[in-house]
């Protein structure tokens, strides 16, 4: 950033004078519609615009912050979801976001969860370890950034991947909504329960196979194909709600509950997503 | 209170993995019963699951056919063995230990 010598105020304003006032006002509208629109276009397109404070040198390096050293500690999640390009081929990185050490200590986990996170941590230790090779360095830096700087807190996760919108509600990048809501009282929370088996439910549960991240972003992703049409994406409504589904390349989880465990777990590559006008319900792999 | 057993009439048809559970709601001292997929929170009025309920507080929370409240509130909780038995629709429900 260049620091302004104390004369150029002076020099600024003599420059102003020569303008036409018409000129000095559409300058004036213009700085201040930069200032209000600034961060809202770096969030919304990823871009990197330097703020006014850091543009006339009264931001300290410190605080000029976010775009190098934040971005170097921010899970690959946020790629996912920024980028535009609806490819399914985004399961990927889906599947390579899972880290077994951010998981257990998620405090939002529902009781009836933890008891079941054993089994769960077990699979979550596997595909980690099996990550390709190209993928490792990211599964690395989410796992650092998680303990160094705590950032596997529920608050984090929400503020990093999805926008606060009101009161307890987030906008994911796509446009869906978190908000209160189910038995567990945030659909966030309600979600968690699919990152975790429950062998003894009834029927079949789908588990998605990675972190509360990966799984936000796998959410967005399939929602934002099916909701374009993409190929093999599926919608329908059902009195007053939209079932979306959306295929994944790799498998994004498997077939929990006492079918899944009748049927040996089978890998799932769908995943369904149930919204009512833009709120999302749940959200779950399927066969 | 968690219960260790679990009510349910099937899976849902709407969402395809919850299952259809047995919710009370006891607003008023009265004892009302419905049907909630404890997934997509689709309502239906009783076990039969023909009438779909999808009025209430609004659309995205699931609600009380009887009341109109909210079925997370503190009135509301999933049905045990005696409350199903109450409605009486013991006999078209299912039960599974958990």
């Amino acid at each position: 950033m260049t620091r302004r010598s104390p004369q150029n105020p002076k020099v600024i304003a003599g420059a102003l004078k020569l303008l036409p006032a018409r000129w000095a006002i559409a300058i004036l509208v213009a700085a201040i519609a930069y200032v209000l629109l600034q961060p809202k276009l770096n969030q919304w397109f990823g871009w990197n615009l330097p703020s006014a404070a850091a543009m006339l040198g009264q931001e300290t390096p410190a605080a000029s912050k976010s775009s190098p050293s934040q971005k170097a500690n921010q899970p690959p999640i946020s790629k996912p979801a920024s980028s535009n390009s609806p490819s399914p081929g985004k399961s990927d990185d889906v599947a390579s976001n899972k880290t077994s050490a951010s998981k257990p200590s998620n405090p939002e986990r529902s009781p009836q969860k933890s008891s079941q996170s054993d089994g769960k941590d077990s699979t979550t230790t596997k595909s980690s370890s099996s990550a390709q090779p190209g993928s490792t360095a990211k599964t690395g830096s989410t796992a650092n950034s998680s303990s160094n700087h705590g950032s596997t807190e529920p608050e984090d996760l929400k503020l990093r991947f999805l926008k606060p919108v009101g009161k307890d509600r987030y906008e994911s990048p796509s446009g869906l909504i978190y908000a209160p809501g189910s038995e567990e009282g945030h659909r966030l929370k309600h979600i968690e329960r699919h990152l975790a088996d429950q062998p003894n439910r009834p029927g079949s549960h789908g588990v998605f196979d990675g972190d509360m991240q990966a799984f936000l972003a796998a959410i967005d992703d399939g929602y934002k194909r099916a909701r374009g049409h993409a190929k093999g994406t599926k919608q329908r409504e059902e009195e007053g709600m939209t079932v979306f589904e959306a295929p994944f390349d790799k498998p994004i989880g498997y077939l929990g509950g006492s079918e899944g465990a009748r049927k040996g777990k089978p890998k799932l590559k769908r995943l369904r997503i149930v919204v009512r006008d833009k709120n999302l319900i749940t959200a779950f792999p399927i066969q | 209170m968690v219960l260790p057993y679990l009510i349910y009439v099937r899976t849902c048809p709407s969402c395809g993995d919850g299952l259809c559970r047995v919710r009370v709601c006891t607003h008023e001292n009265k004892l009302a019963g419905c049907v909630v997929c404890d997934e997509c929170e689709s309502v239906w009025t009783d076990p039969t699951m023909t009438e779909k309920f999808t009025e209430g507080v609004d659309s995205y929370t699931a609600s009380c056919p009887d009341c109109g409240r909210s079925l997370w509130d503190d009135t509301s909780h999933w049905a045990d063995i005696q409350e199903v038995c109450l409605l009486g629709w013991y006999d078209k429900v299912k039960v599974a230990r958990t």
